[in-house]
Parts: C-alpha cells; sequence; structure tokens
C-alpha cells in the first residue's frame, strides 16, 4: 500500500503501483477538484504539482509520487485565497471551468518561480493547457494580476521585515 | 428558435394555463408555477420531493435560490436567471444563490416546453418569465410588508432585499417578511401578465457586470460536474467503441483476460433498443483504473456493418452526386425564379464550398452515472436535452421515462454535445446488469472517434448580377446529414416551401439572409450516407457554421468579380426591403461599427497583409443576434495564415451581465477561428481518425490573436450570444485571407496547402 504526501497530510492508498495519479488521487481521496481530460498529457486538466513542479498526473504514476510532496487545487491555498485564484474571480476568468484547476496549478509552478513573467514566458508556460471554452486572454491578464498582487505583497513583506 | 419549433412535451408549462404560486412554508417563501388548480396548490404549499415545482425560493435567513432549468455549460446562465430574477425582486446580488433543475417537467422553459439548452435561446426565451417571477416575489413581498407595517403598500421602496416606507423610516428585510410568514399571494396568468415590469431606465441589474455566482466554485476544485459524482457502493464502468463509428455490431467478447484484472466484475455488451450506439462493450471494475485495464484486456470480435469502408471522400462524392440532381432535397427558400434570372443575368458566378467533420471535445469527457434505486432510475450526468436524455435512458433501461430522475450537474463544455444522450446507455446497462450504481466516463478516444460531430458539408451557390452589379438571382443547395431529424421529435423539423415535407432547418438556418435577393432558391439535401455513418450533432452554432461561411465567400466572390468593395456591396445588398425590415438595417449598422472599429479601408497594410469582412444573422432567421467581424491575417509565401486581429460587433438588444456577453463573444469567435483553421477530423474504413488532442488540434493559447468585441445593446429584446460570433469568424477570415495574397480557399479549415495552392492559381 503506497503512501503519500497529499497536500501536506500522509495517506496510504490501495493501488497497483503503475495506477495513475489522477486516479487515485479522484476516487481513493475524492478529491474530485483534478480533473481528467485526455489522459495522455496532451491537455493539462490533470494538472498537480509533485514537489512544486507541475505534472500531469495521468502520466505520473503513483509509484513516482510516492516520497514526494504532492499538492492539487485542494491544497493550493488554505482557502481558496492564492493570488492566481483571487485574480481568476477579479478577471472573471472561468467559463464551463473544467480545466480552470489545471490551469491555476500550471500557472502557480511559475509563479513560485518568477513572480515577474514576461507575456511570451506565461505563453511558453501555458500553451499545454487547453481551454475549450477559450479563456485564454483572461488566465494571461489573470496570471499577470496575479504576479503583481505576489509582486507587491512580497514587497510589502520585506518592508515589514526591514521595520 | 426556429418557428416550428414547439411544446416537445405532452404536458407543457404554457403560461396560460398556470398560476403563478406564492406562499410561505416552513422553510421559507417559495415561489413558482402550480402544475394543477390554485385550490389544490394552497392546500399542499410545500411542495412534494419530485415535483418542487419551483423557479426561486427565499430562505428565512433572506437567501434567494434560483433553480436554472438550462445546463449551465461555461455560459452562467444559471447567474444571469438569477439576475433578471433579482432585477425585478428588488434582492441584493450578495443574497443570490442558483441551484440546477431536475429534470421535472415544471422547470421545462416556458417558452419551448422542455428542458433542453441551445441555439442561444436560454436568454431571450426565459427573460419575460424570470422577470415575471421576480416581479410577483416583490409585490407578495410587499404586500405582506405593507400589512406589517401597517402603512399603504404603494408607499414601500424595494432595494437591495429591504422594504423600507421612506415616511415612517420603517423597513424590513426580505428575511423578515420571510420569517414573519405573512407572504400569501396567489397570480393568476393574467395578473402575472398584468404585472408592468420595469422599463430599462429603471434597471440597476440587468446590464451591470455583477460576478457571475458559480466562478468562485470553479477556482477551488469544488465544483461539482458529472464526472465528479461519487455514490455508496458505486463501481466504474470503462468503455469499449468499435473502430467503426456507426452501424458495427458485436459478434463475440472473450473477457479471460480481463478476469485477470483485479477488482473486475463484468463486461456488458450493450443493446441499445434506442439505436442511439452500435456494438459498445463496457467494462465494469471497482476502479476506473482497473475498468479501463480490464477494457484494454478484453478480445471483442466485430462485424463493421455497412459503413465499414466509407471515408471522408465517399461522403463528399455521395454530397456531389445528390447535389446534380434536380429533384434532391426540398426547398428552405423559394423567392421568385433564380433559374430563369440566371438566363438573363450579365454574369454568374458559381462555386463549391466545403466543411469537414469536426468534433466538439470539451475538455470533460462524456460520463454518465446511473443508480437503481427503488422503482426509480436515478442518472446523474450534465446534460442539455435532460426531456430526451430521460427518455433515452429510460428506454435503455426498459422502463418508462416518468421513473427517470436526472440530476443535472455543472457541464463541463457542452458545445451542442450534451444535446446528446449516448453516454446514458451503457451507464444504464451496465448498473441493470451488475445491480450497482455504475459511472461511465469515456476515454478522449472514445469521445473523440464517437462523437456526434457538426457534419461534413457540401454547398454550391450559383449567383447572377446584371449589367449594374446587382445580385438578381442566387441558388444555394446545402448538402449535410441531418442532425436534428435524428432526435425523431418531428417538431424540430419545418416544413419545406414546396411541400415535399419536412426538412431539418438545422442544416440551412442562416441561408435565409437579410440581403434582397429578388429571385434565391436554398435547397436543403440530406446526404443519407452521411447521416448514416456519421451521427451528427448540433456543434456550438449549428447551420449558420457552414451556411454563412458559403453565403458570405460568396458574396465576396461578387465583390471581387464587380469590382465593389465587399463590405459597401453587403450594405447595398441590406437595404431593409420587404421582409428584411428591421433586421437587414440593425446587422448594417453592426457591420459598420465594425469597420469602423477595425479601421477597415483606412489604412495601407503590409504586403501579404489583408483585412476581410463578414456579417451573419446567426442563429436563425427569428432569434439573432446581429453580428459582424472584420478580420485582419497575415499570410506567409507558404501559405500559412496568423490572424492579427478579430473585431467583432454584436447586436444583442438588451444586455443582461456585459463582462459574460463579452466572455461569451470572445471565446464564440476563438471557436470560429479555431474551425476556420485548426480543426478537422476525417473519416476512414468507417471510422473517425482522429483521437485525441495530438491529432485533432483546437487553438492553443500560442495561437490567440487580439480579439475586439464590441456589443451593441440599444434596448432592443435581449438576444443569445453564446454562439452567432462562431459563424462569422471563417468567412471573415476567408475573405481577409483573399484580400491579402488573392488567395480564395472555398474548403474549411482553410490550410496552409490550400492557401498556397490558391495562391499559384
Amino acid at each position: 500500500m503506497p503512501n503519500l504526501n497529499i497536500n501536506g497530510r500522509n495517506m496510504s492508498v490501495e493501488a497497483a503501483n503503475d495506477t495513475p495519479l489522477l486516479w487515485v488521487i479522484r476516487e481513493q481521496l475524492q478529491m474530485t477538484g483534478t480533473k481528467f481530460g485526455c489522459g495522455a498529457g496532451l491537455c493539462g486538466a490533470c494538472t498537480v504539482h509533485l514537489n512544486g513542479e507541475a505534472v500531469r498526473s495521468c502520466q505520473t504514476s503513483v509509484s513516482d509520487a510516492v516520497g514526494k510532496k504532492i499538492t492539487t487545487i485542494e491544497g493550493l491555498s488554505a482557502k481558496g485565497d492564492h493570488p492566481l485564484q483571487k485574480a481568476w474571480v477579479a478577471e472573471q476568468v472561468p467559463q464551463c471551468g473544467y480545466c480552470q484547476s489545471g490551469q491555476i496549478m500550471q500557472a502557480a509552478a511559475l509563479l513560485s518561480k518568477n513572480t515577474n513573467p514576461t507575456k511570451e514566458e506565461v505563453v511558453a508556460h501555458m500553451d499545454g493547457n487547453l481551454c475549450r471554452c477559450m479563456t485564454y486572454s483572461r488566465i494571461q491578464k489573470a496570471i499577470m494580476r496575479a504576479a503583481s498582487d505576489m509582486r507587491t505583497a512580497s514587497a510589502t513583506g520585506s518592508e515589514r521585515r526591514a521595520t | 428558435m426556429n418557428k416550428h419549433v414547439k411544446n416537445l412535451a405532452p404536458e407543457t408549462t404554457d403560461l396560460s394555463r398556470r398560476s403563478f404560486l406564492v406562499g410561505t412554508a416552513a422553510t421559507g417563501l417559495v415561489l413558482g408555477y402550480a402544475g394543477s388548480g390554485i385550490d389544490q396548490a394552497l392546500a399542499a404549499p410545500a411542495p412534494a420531493n419530485f415535483e418542487p415545482s419551483v423557479w426561486y425560493s427565499i430562505a428565512p435567513d433572506g437567501l434567494v435560490t434560483v433553480t436554472c432549468g438550462k445546463a449551465d455549460m461555461g455560459q452562467h446562465v444559471a447567474s444571469t436567471m438569477a439576475q433578471i430574477v433579482a432585477e425585478e425582486l428588488g434582492a441584493s446580488w450578495k443574497d443570490m444563490r442558483v441551484q440546477l433543475a431536475s429534470n421535472d417537467p415544471k422547470f421545462n422553459d416556458p417558452v419551448l416546453g422542455a428542458q433542453i439548452t441551445g441555439g442561444s435561446w436560454s436568454t431571450m426565451m426565459n427573460f419575460d418569465a424570470m422577470s415575471r417571477a421576480g416581479a410577483a416575489g416583490r409585490i407578495a413581498l410587499t404586500e405582506a410588508a405593507a400589512t406589517a407595517m401597517g402603512v399603504p403598500a404603494s408607499e414601500l421602496v424595494v432595494r437591495a432585499s429591504t422594504i423600507s416606507h421612506p415616511k415612517s423610516k420603517k423597513s424590513m428585510s426580505f428575511a423578515d417578511v420571510v420569517k414573519s410568514g405573512k407572504a400569501t399571494k396567489t397570480f393568476t396568468a393574467d395578473d402575472l401578465k398584468a404585472i408592468k415590469l420595469k422599463t430599462a431606465d429603471q434597471y440597476t441589474m440587468i446590464g451591470v457586470s455583477v460576478p457571475q455566482l458559480d466562478i468562485p466554485l470553479k477556482v477551488n476544485g469544488t465544483a461539482k460536474y458529472g464526472i465528479d459524482v461519487m455514490l455508496p457502493g458505486m463501481v466504474y464502468g470503462a468503455l469499449v467503441t468499435p473502430p467503426v463509428r456507426y452501424g458495427a455490431t458485436v459478434k463475440s467478447v472473450d473477457d479471460s483476460a480481463a478476469k485477470k484484472v483485479p477488482g473486475f466484475i463484468k463486461a456488458v455488451t450493450l443493446d441499445d433498443k434506442t439505436t442511439t450506439t452500435t456494438g459498445w462493450v463496457v467494462a465494469v471494475a471497482n476502479t476506473y483504473a482497473n475498468a479501463k485495464k480490464a477494457a484494454e484486456a478484453l478480445k471483442i470480435s466485430y462485424d463493421g456493418g455497412p459503413n465499414a469502408k466509407l471515408s471522408s471522400e465517399s461522403l463528399f462524392a455521395e454530397a456531389k452526386r445528390l447535389q446534380g440532381l434536380s429533384d434532391s432535397g426540398e426547398f428552405f427558400v423559394k423567392d421568385g425564379d433564380p433559374n430563369a434570372a440566371f438566363g438573363s443575368a450579365a454574369k454568374v458566378l458559381e462555386a463549391d464550398y466545403t466543411t469537414n467533420i469536426n468534433i466538439h471535445a470539451p475538455m470533460e469527457p462524456m460520463n454518465a452515472t446511473a443508480e437503481f434505486k427503488g422503482d426509480i432510475l436515478h442518472i446523474y450526468s450534465g446534460n442539455q436535452f435532460a426531456t430526451r436524455s430521460g427518455a433515452i435512458a429510460a428506454g435503455a433501461a426498459g422502463i418508462d421515462p416518468k421513473f427517470v430522475v436526472m440530476h443535472q450537474m455543472w457541464l463541463g463544455g457542452g458545445f451542442g454535445r450534451r444535446l446528446d444522450a449516448d453516454m446514458m446507455v451503457p451507464a444504464v446497462q451496465a448498473a441493470k446488469a451488475t445491480g450497482k450504481p455504475v459511472k461511465v466516463i469515456y476515454t478522449r478516444e472514445n469521445d473523440m472517434t464517437m462523437d456526434f460531430s457538426r457534419p461534413l458539408t457540401f454547398q454550391k451557390i450559383k449567383a447572377g448580377v446584371d449589367g449594374d452589379g446587382k445580385i438578381v438571382a442566387l441558388s444555394h443547395d446545402v448538402v449535410s446529414a441531418w442532425p436534428t431529424q435524428r432526435w425523431g421529435i418531428p417538431d424540430f423539423l419545418t416544413p419545406s416551401v414546396d411541400k415535399k415535407g419536412p426538412l431539418d432547418s438545422f442544416t440551412v438556418n442562416g441561408s435565409d439572409f437579410f440581403y434582397t435577393v429578388p429571385n434565391h432558391y436554398v435547397r436543403a439535401i440530406k446526404n443519407e450516407m452521411a447521416h448514416n455513418a456519421t451521427p451528427s450533432g448540433q456543434l456550438r452554432s449549428v447551420a449558420p457554421g457552414w451556411t454563412f461561411w458559403a453565403v458570405e465567400s460568396m458574396i465576396d466572390e461578387i465583390a471581387h468579380a464587380t469590382g465593389k468593395d465587399p463590405a459597401q456591396l453587403r450594405i447595398s445588398l441590406l437595404d431593409g426591403k420587404g421582409k428584411n425590415d428591421g433586421g437587414a438595417q440593425r446587422l448594417r449598422n453592426t457591420l459598420l461599427a465594425a469597420m469602423g472599429l477595425a479601421g477597415y479601408g483606412t489604412k495601407q497594410l503590409p504586403k501579404g497583409e489583408g483585412m476581410g469582412v463578414a456579417c451573419v444573422s446567426s442563429q436563425e432567421r427569428a432569434t439573432a443576434s446581429w453580428t459582424a467581424c472584420v478580420a485582419h491575417v497575415a499570410v506567409a509565401p507558404s501559405g500559412e495564415v496568423t490572424v492579427k486581429k478579430l473585431t467583432v460587433a454584436t447586436d444583442v438588444g438588451t444586455q443582461v451581465n456585459p463582462d459574460g456577453i463579452r466572455a461569451q463573444v470572445e471565446g464564440a469567435a476563438l471557436w470560429g477561428m479555431s474551425l476556420a483553421l485548426f480543426e478537422k477530423a476525417t473519416l476512414k474504413d468507417g471510422g473517425i481518425e482522429q483521437t485525441n488532442f495530438d491529432t485533432y488540434t483546437p487553438l492553443r493559447m500560442s495561437q490567440l490573436p487580439e480579439v475586439a468585441v464590441n456589443v451593441i445593446a440599444n434596448g432592443e429584446k435581449a438576444t443569445g450570444v453564446g454562439e452567432p460570433a462562431v459563424t462569422v469568424v471563417a468567412p471573415a477570415i476567408g475573405n481577409a485571407v483573399f484580400n491579402a495574397v488573392g488567395a480564395r480557399v472555398r474548403g474549411l479549415p482553410i490550410t496552409a496547402e490550400a492557401v498556397k495552392a490558391a495562391m499559384k492559381a
């Protein structure tokens, strides 16, 4: 029985080693925010973080996730208030919303390393995530807004630390 | 809506035969249309579990929950319904909540008489009913508050969920009134009709971009889609679909290897009396991963059936053959006599236009969960046509449709795909065979190869122009599968003008344009071969997605052949004469708006770049949103087309949520671009060749052009916004390509190869 560390909790699951992480998260752990889209790593709907890196959970086996920190949309923030989630609401990004957990997780991996991305960097980082409702321009705006909010917060934070 | 679409369900919610009921129950104030007489309704004010009969309720805490009978697939229609109710009710937006309706006929669309979501119809057809529902609630609450306060109701002001009496400074919240239990009033149909609704200058909610109520759920993973349903004791089904799209049969199933998969329960070969599916097998197991493993381990042999050798090429060849026959099809439009007029025309142009098969591919693959509980079959699935899908589920189960409860979920994309009910069949039959609740999830490969696709179409347009360059005649043949006829609901078909029988107007809508052309024929020709081999469906925008491709390309071709500016030619054709009065002028104004916004004709573009225009009356003549587009493209010597900018203007009459409309129009325009340039499915050996997003390739972020959307709200009645902008983009791009490099491409998608070949020609 593999042991998984997911959203800060250790959980043992009952699944063969080659089971895609996606289905373990959705069915056994009943965290359904992570979505199944293509099963082939072509759409990004199932994106989660493994040790902070965005990965496609449909292409990641349970055994590959053992010993690593898994983060899903449910664990991205305590109250759904990650700067990206707030920006997604402010820009009214989602239409059907199905791809948006994956979009947000993909974007979060970028902003965790770079809070000042160029538009080109955003496009290059996000191009593997399909949105059939075609909300791409709002996704871009929301990422830029969240990045800006994070820079402001970090500047304010360092000022506080300085004083 | 098509004017022939009416009352699908035997029991309709015809407003004239119903009463609007307002009464207080212990749980709160419930407002709805009583299913029977008022007396009976009053005797039982608390609705029964299966027939709640409500559009909205107000709880003692003041929260207003609107029940949305339309499928919410990202157009935020639930929020829109709540916004319309809130306007007349006088509720504060922060107090509004939404829930999704079951398939109870009481939630049927007040105009359509069924639960179906499509056609960009929802707002226009529900605006009045939701407004009156809201107003009736306000009146009931106000009268109760007047009694409680001891003041005349006419002196009360309702705002932000509060009823106040300015003279005495008394006030009551909606919550206070509901808690008092004093709000009781019934409205007859005549009372409802007599309610004086607000005028546009009194609106405080309509026209405001309030935040969509479903969005918070969609950024934290809590929105529940069909695929997210979890029932106690539930098991999972994975499909094996045959290599042939339709008509295959299962000869044998060897499950010996599947039996070795842990958790495997059984393989169920579907016996589909509804003829929705052919040759499908579902492998059931304790988890989806195991079900999929088991499905892969099944050894199934098929008889490919009558369509096993067909290809896109054979469907096109058959379409051309049918078009060439003088007695094919039925007339949708028959004005004057084009054939006589061609004889005296100074110039006759003729061209063939084609579109390939297109796949809906919503991000949430098709799925359904079925559970038999006592006599009742419960279905959990995001679906656009609960009325018909419930009947298909019943047919798959062999029970009466009245025993089916459809639990609506958020839809992870619809685009017309979820009007169909194929996913009900494996879920129902697997649940029946195993005695357990079963969730069936399509793989992306199942989803793509078994799509009820946008049909392959072949169109011929012949146009006659007189010596002054005026279009005197136009004949237009449209050959396709007939998606709506497949539903088997006569009311969705349209009598042909030559009385040859009903035709599927959802294959020709749009061809009955608002241009003044004295001699005009449109023939709807059913491609029976395509109809059988590729059961088609309604893909976002339906017929106008191909008819305007042909019409708006041909208008451009005529302009160039007669030395006119394509936009100016359109303006002259939109003279508003006769039956085109009203619509033509609105379309002309919209085109002018788009031209102005794009700077059409005002700038010298670099070599290889061009602007093209198109304007459309999508979805249908009777339900049009007037939409125009100017596409600005750059064409490389290789023929590759880059869209630099799409400028879209759309006249929607009244806008409920401006930001929501912009989101829909932008998404629709990008769909139009994706269909125009990137999406193509092909049939080979009876099967769809594209199986996933590596070969079927909708637009990605890196292909995003600049999109400018201008919404014209001129105070006319609210129209739809989900689809029209899809239809205007492909012809605008095609026309822009011609203006850029002189290449006329007449087939969708517009590929680099086709552009390059046309450049040489």
